[in-house]
C-alpha cells in the first residue's frame, strides 16, 4: 500500500481534484442518487435557506416587477405591475452604469493582486521562519478591525498632505487619492485587499498543508529550483483553494458597501467611488424606492453570478 | 552568508500591513490627538489610558462581550454543525438535487444583505416573533454560507480513495465524515470559524435593528452608538474612536493568536498509510 | 448545464417567496378607538447625551404623576442608520408611540407610508401646535394640510469663529467682517495666509443627501430671505440667488479655503478650520477646546441680523401609526414640549425649543447665558425642509449636482443647478 503513495505530482492534482470519471450503481440506483444519505444532510441548511432567505429573495424580486413602497401593516396602496419599467430605469440611469463601471475596475485590481499576494504569503508563512507567529497575526490583523475605524487611519494618511504624498513628495497626485475621480477607486481597491487579504491567506495555508511533502521532494529530486517547485508543484496543488479565493473576493467585490461608504462619504467625486450597492442603499432604503433598488440588486446577482460561471471556466477544474 | 530575503521581504510585508494598526493603538492611548508624522512615535509623555476609561464608564462592556460571545457563538455553533454537514455533503456524497443546492448556496452568498434587510427583519419580527431576542439576532447569520463553500471546497481537495476504502470497510457515512474527513481538514475548519466569526463580531446594524434594549445590545452596537454620540465630547475624540476599535478587535486577534499554531494538520500520508 | 440548474434555482425561490409573500396582513387599526386610548407607551429618542438626560427626568416626572400610563424610553443613534431604523420598524409594525427624533425631511416618507398620525386628529391638535410654535408651523405642516409632526427644537445654523486663529491673523475678534460675500472671502483669506487655520472653513464635502443643510441651504435661506428649496411645486434654488450662493462656495473651494477630502473628527474642534457652520448644540462639545463667536451667515450684499434668515436644523416628534395607546401618548406629547420641559431641555442642552419668542419666554436662562441668546434671536427666522414628496432623493439629487460642480468643480455651478432643478421639479410633481 505504502508504495502507491509516491506519486508523480499530475496524478495526486487528479486524484486530489476529481473523482474517476465512472462509478457503479448503487442498490437505490439513480433515483435518489448513489448516497441518498446525503439528503439528509443538506436538509438543516436547506430548511434554514427555505425560513430566512426564500421569502426576503423572492420579495426582493417580486418589488423589482412593481411599483413598490414599503408600508405600515394595514395601510392600502396600489402597487400596480409594472414590467421591466424599473430595470430600463436603472439600466439607462449613468450614476448606476457609473457604478458598475467602478465595481469592475475594483475587480480588475482586487482580485488578481488578492491571488496573487496571498498564495505568495501563505506559501511563505508556511515555512519554518523565524517569528512566524508575529507574522501570521500581523497578515491578519487588518481583516479583523472593523472598517469603521481602521477608516479613519487610511483616511488621515492619505490625505492631502498625509503621510503618504509627503512620502511621495512631487509625485503625489493632485486632486489627492480619495478624491481623485481617477484614483478613487483604486485606492479603495488596495485598501480592500490589505484588509481582506488575511482571510484568503488564511485559506490558502489550510489548503496548502494538504500539499504533500513528497511532491516537494519529488520536485527537488528531479532538479527543480524553488521558483519552478512554486509554479509546478504548489500553484496545481492548490488549486481548489484558487478557485474558492477568486470567487470569493469576486462576491465580496461586487458587493461592497461599506468602504466606498466610509472613504468616500457615498460616492465620492462625481460617483467615482460610488458602488451598486451603494446606490442600492440610497435609492432603496434612504429615499424609499425598494422596487428600484432590488432592480438594482438583482441585476447585480445575475452579474456576479454570470462573472463567477466565467471564473470556473478558467480557473476551475474540480469538478461539477 | 546567505541573506535572509524570504525574512526581510515578509518583515516589510507586515509592516506594511501593521502600520495602520499600529497608528490605531498609539492614535487610542494619547490624551492629545496628533496629526503629524512625528505622532506616530508619540513621546511618553503624551500617553494615557484615559480613553479607554472614559469607553468603560459609558458603556457596560462586560455586558457587551457576553452579547457578542453568544450572538457569535450561536453563528459559529450553527455554521460548525450544519454548515459542515452540507459542506461534506455537496464535495462527496451523490445525491439527487446536489447541482440545485449547491446554487442556491452560491445565490445566497453573493445576494447583498442591505437588498434583503428590510423584509428579512419583517419576517423575523412579524412572522416570528423573534425581536429583542438573542435567536432573532442570530437567525440570518446562523448557517454561513460561504463556509459550507469552504467547508466543501476542502472537503473534495481529501482524495477518492481515502473514501472509497472507508466505503468497503463498511462504514456509514456519518462515522466516515466524523473520524475521517473532519480531522483532515482542521485547517479549513479553524479558517471556517475564525471566518465565520468576524462578520457577526462586527456586526453593528442588525442587532441594533432587532433589539434597542441595551443589555442585549452586542459589542459592536454598543461602541458603534457611543461613537456616533459622546465620542465628540471626549477630550481626544479621533483617540476614543481608535480605543473603541481596539477593543473590538483585541478578542479576535487574541483568539486567533491561539489557534493559529492548529493550522498544520496531520499529513495527508498518515490517514492513507496503512 | 449550470444556468439550467441556477435558474430552477432561483425560480423555485421565487416561488416560494411569492406564495409567502402572499400571505396575508393584518387589518388596519382602530384610528378612533386609538385616539382616545390610555396605558403604557414607549418612546424613542436620540442618544445625545444632554437629551438623553432630559428624557429621563421628564419620563421620571411624567411616570411618577401617572403610574398607570407607564412611558418606556429607549435610545437610537442619531446620524445615518436612523431613518433605516425607523422606516423598518414602520413597516414591521412595531415603531413606538412618539420618537423625538424624527427628521422633518423624512415625514412624507413616513407619513406616504402610513406610519404617522395627523396630530389633527386628536381634538387641540392643531390648535395646540399653532399655539406653541407660532407662524413658523406653517413650514411643518403636510402637502394635506395636517401636521404629522410636532416642531421641537431647532438648532439655527449660525457661522462660529475660532477667536484666537482671528485674533493671530489681526482680525476684529468682536465684530469680525463676515456678513457680506466679499468680506468673507477677505477674512478668509486672512485667517489662511496668517496661518490661524489651515482652513478657512470647513463644511463635510461628502455626498450625504443631508450635507446640503450645512453649506448651501442656510446661506441659500439667508440670501431668498426665507425661500424654501422648493416651493408651490417647484424648484427655487436654480434663481439668481441661488447660484450666487453656488458661486460663493465654489469660489471658497477653488482658492482652497475650504477642503474637498472628509475629515475624521471636528475640524472646529482641533483648529484645522478657523470657523463651522454649525448650530448652538455644537457649544457643547467647544466648551473649553475653542474661545468661539458666533455671527449670522453672509448673504452677498450684507442683511442686518435681524433680517437675516438661515436653516433650522430641527428636530421634531412624530406620533407613529403603530400605536395603540395615542390618547396617552398625545398628552405625553404635551407634556413633554410644555414650557417647563422646554426650559429644561433649553437649559440642559442649549438647543432651541420651537416656541414663539423663546428669548422672552425664558429670560433668566438668556440673562444667565447671554451667548445663547443671539441663537434665540435667530430661531425667530428659520427655513426648514420642505415637505413635499420624494424629499430624500430631491436632497440627493441636489447634492449629486453640487457635489460635482462646486466642491469638485467638473461642471458649471449654473448650469448644474438648472440640471438639478428639472429633476427635482419632476420628483416634486409626484404624489
Amino acid at each position: 500500500m505504502s508504495q502507491q503513495r509516491v506519486l508523480s505530482p499530475r496524478r495526486v492534482e487528479r486524484a486530489g481534484g476529481q473523482p474517476p470519471p465512472t462509478r457503479r450503481r448503487g442498490l437505490l440506483g439513480g433515483v435518489f442518487g448513489k448516497h441518498p444519505i446525503g439528503s439528509a444532510f443538506v436538509t438543516p441548511y436547506l430548511v434554514f435557506l427555505a425560513a430566512i432567505f426564500a421569502y426576503p429573495l423572492g420579495f426582493a424580486v417580486y418589488m423589482s416587477f412593481h411599483d413598490y413602497f414599503f408600508t405600515a401593516p394595514g395601510a392600502i396602496v396600489d402597487r400596480p405591475f409594472v414590467g421591466f419599467d424599473n430595470y430600463a430605469a436603472v439600466l439607462s440611469d449613468p450614476a448606476v452604469r457609473r457604478a458598475f463601471g467602478n465595481v469592475g475596475i475594483f475587480l480588475l485590481i482586487n482580485v488578481p493582486l488578492t491571488v496573487g499576494l496571498s498564495l505568495v504569503l501563505a506559501f511563505a508563512l508556511n515555512s519554518a521562519i523565524r517569528w512566524r507567529t508575529f507574522f501570521r497575526v500581523s497578515y491578519y490583523v487588518p481583516y479583523v478591525a472593523a472598517s469603521v475605524a481602521v477608516v479613519g487611519v487610511w483616511l488621515f494618511l492619505f490625505n492631502a498632505d498625509g503621510l503618504v504624498n509627503r512620502v511621495l513628495g512631487p509625485l503625489a497626485p493632485d486632486p489627492s487619492w480619495l478624491v481623485n475621480s481617477k484614483l478613487a477607486m483604486p485606492t479603495i481597491a488596495i485598501y480592500v485587499t490589505w484588509k481582506q487579504l488575511g482571510f484568503f491567506i488564511l485559506l490558502y495555508l489550510a489548503a496548502l498543508q494538504n500539499v504533500s511533502k513528497d511532491l516537494y521532494e519529488a520536485a527537488s529530486m528531479d532538479g527543480a529550483g524553488r521558483l519552478k517547485s512554486f509554479w509546478n508543484v504548489t500553484v496545481p496543488g492548490v488549486r481548489p483553494a484558487t478557485t474558492l479565493v477568486v470567487l470569493l473576493a469576486t462576491v465580496t467585490g461586487a458587493n461592497l458597501f461599506t468602504e466606498p461608504y466610509l472613504l468616500t462619504g457615498g460616492g465620492g467625486p462625481d460617483g467615482a467611488s460610488a458602488s451598486p450597492v451603494l446606490i442600492m442603499y440610497q435609492r432603496g432604503i434612504e429615499q424609499g424606492n425598494p422596487d428600484v433598488g432590488s432592480a438594482i440588486g438583482v441585476l447585480l446577482v445575475i452579474g456576479v453570478l454570470l462573472l463567477a460561471l466565467i471564473e470556473r471556466r478558467f480557473v476551475g477544474r474540480e469538478g461539477r | 552568508m546567505r541573506i535572509p530575503w524570504r525574512f526581510l521581504a515578509l518583515l516589510a510585508g507586515a509592516f506594511v500591513f501593521l502600520f495602520p494598526f499600529y497608528y490605531m493603538l498609539v492614535g487610542s492611548l494619547q490624551t492629545e490627538p496628533d496629526p503629524s508624522i512625528r505622532g506616530a512615535f508619540p513621546d511618553p509623555g503624551n500617553l494615557t489610558g484615559h480613553n479607554y476609561s472614559e469607553i468603560n464608564a459609558e458603556i457596560n462592556l462586560g455586558r457587551s462581550l457576553l452579547n457578542s460571545g453568544v450572538f457569535t457563538g450561536g453563528v459559529i455553533l450553527g455554521t460548525l454543525v450544519f454548515g459542515v454537514l452540507a459542506g461534506y455533503a455537496l464535495a462527496r456524497l451523490q445525491f439527487r438535487g446536489r447541482g440545485a443546492v449547491f446554487s442556491l448556496m452560491l445565490l445566497v452568498q453573493v445576494v447583498p444583505f442591505q437588498l434583503l434587510t428590510i423584509p428579512l427583519y419583517v419576517l423575523i419580527v412579524r412572522s416570528y416573533g423573534l425581536a429583542d431576542s438573542y435567536l432573532g439576532m442570530i437567525a440570518p447569520f446562523a448557517i454561513n454560507s460561504t463556509a459550507v463553500f469552504v467547508f466543501r471546497q476542502y472537503f473534495l481537495q481529501l482524495p477518492e480513495e481515502l473514501f472509497d476504502a472507508a466505503r468497503i470497510d463498511g462504514a456509514g457515512e456519518l462515522n466516515i465524515l466524523w473520524r475521517i474527513a473532519v480531522p483532515l481538514v482542521k485547517p479549513a475548519l479553524l479558517t471556517g470559524v475564525l471566518m465565520t466569526f468576524i462578520g457577526p463580531w462586527n456586526e453593528f446594524l442588525w442587532p441594533f435593528l432587532i433589539t434597542k434594549q441595551q443589555d442585549l445590545q452586542p459589542l459592536a452596537v454598543s461602541l458603534s452608538n457611543y461613537l456616533t454620540t459622546v465620542s465628540a465630547r471626549a477630550a481626544n475624540p479621533f483617540g476614543a474612536v481608535l480605543a473603541g476599535a481596539c477593543v473590538l478587535a483585541a478578542p479576535a486577534v487574541t483568539l486567533f493568536i491561539i489557534f493559529q499554531r492548529r493550522f498544520i494538520s496531520s499529513s495527508l500520508e498518515s490517514g492513507v498509510k496503512g | 448545464m449550470k444556468r439550467k440548474k441556477l435558474t430552477a434555482a432561483l425560480l423555485a425561490l421565487g416561488l416560494a417567496g411569492t406564495t409567502v409573500a402572499c400571505g396575508g396582513s393584518d387589518g388596519g387599526g382602530d384610528a378612533d378607538a386609538a385616539a382616545t386610548a390610555r396605558g403604557e407607551i414607549t418612546i424613542w429618542m436620540s442618544n445625545n447625551k444632554e437629551e438623553v438626560a432630559w428624557g429621563k427626568q421628564m419620563v421620571a416626572a411624567w411616570n411618577t404623576a401617572h403610574p398607570d400610563q407607564k412611558v418606556t424610553a429607549q435610545e437610537i443613534p442619531t446620524g445615518k442608520s436612523s431613518e433605516e431604523v425607523i422606516g423598518a420598524a414602520i413597516t414591521a409594525g412595531n415603531a413606538p408611540c412618539l420618537i423625538f427624533n424624527t427628521s422633518p425631511a423624512s415625514v412624507s416618507q413616513f407619513q406616504k407610508q402610513g406610519g404617522l398620525v395627523a396630530l389633527d386628529s386628536f381634538a387641540d391638535g392643531k390648535s395646540y401646535v399653532e399655539s406653541r410654535t407660532g407662524k413658523s408651523a406653517e413650514q411643518y405642516k403636510s402637502t394635506d394640510g395636517k401636521y404629522y409632526q410636532l416642531p421641537w427644537k431647532a438648532n439655527p445654523v449660525m457661522i462660529f469663529y475660532n477667536k484666537l486663529a482671528f485674533a493671530k491673523a489681526g482680525i476684529d475678534t468682536v465684530k469680525p467682517p463676515l456678513s457680506t460675500y466679499d468680506e468673507f472671502l477677505a477674512t478668509s483669506r486672512k485667517v489662511v495666509a496668517a496661518k490661524g487655520a489651515k482652513f478657512a472653513i470647513y463644511p463635510a464635502p461628502s455626498n450625504e443627501f443631508f450635507q446640503s443643510w450645512f453649506d448651501f441651504y442656510p446661506l441659500f435661506a439667508a440670501e431668498t430671505g426665507g425661500k424654501q428649496l422648493v416651493a408651490d411645486g417647484k424648484s427655487q434654488f436654480a434663481s439668481e440667488e441661488g447660484k450666487k450662493v453656488a458661486a460663493f462656495w465654489r469660489t471658497l473651494y477653488a482658492d482652497k479655503l475650504a477642503s474637498q477630502e472628509k475629515y475624521t473628527g471636528d475640524s472646529f474642534v482641533d483648529g484645522t478650520a478657523a470657523m463651522a457652520i454649525v448650530g448652538p448644540w455644537a457649544i457643547a462639545t467647544y466648551k473649553g477646546k475653542v474661545e468661539w463667536g458666533a455671527v449670522p451667515v453672509p448673504t452677498s450684499a450684507g442683511k442686518p441680523a435681524a433680517e437675516t434668515y438661515t436653516f433650522s436644523d430641527a428636530k421634531n416628534v412624530a406620533m407613529y401609526s403603530a400605536c395603540k395607546n395615542r390618547g396617552t401618548a398625545w398628552d405625553v406629547l404635551k407634556f413633554a414640549s410644555s414650557k417647563e420641559q422646554d426650559g429644561k431641555l433649553l437649559e440642559g442642552s442649549g438647543q432651541m425649543p420651537l416656541r414663539a419668542d423663546v428669548a422672552g419666554t425664558y429670560p433668566e436662562y438668556f440673562a444667565k447665558n447671554p451667548d445663547y441668546k443671539q441663537f434665540a434671536d435667530q430661531a425667530a427666522r428659520t427655513v426648514e425642509v420642505p415637505n413635499v414628496p420624494n424629499s430624500i432623493t430631491i436632497w440627493q439629487n441636489f447634492r449629486d449636482a453640487y457635489s460635482k460642480s462646486v466642491i469638485f468643480g467638473q461642471e458649471d455651478p449654473g448650469a448644474a443647478l438648472d440640471g438639478a432643478a428639472q429633476k427635482v421639479d419632476q420628483l416634486a410633481a409626484q404624489s
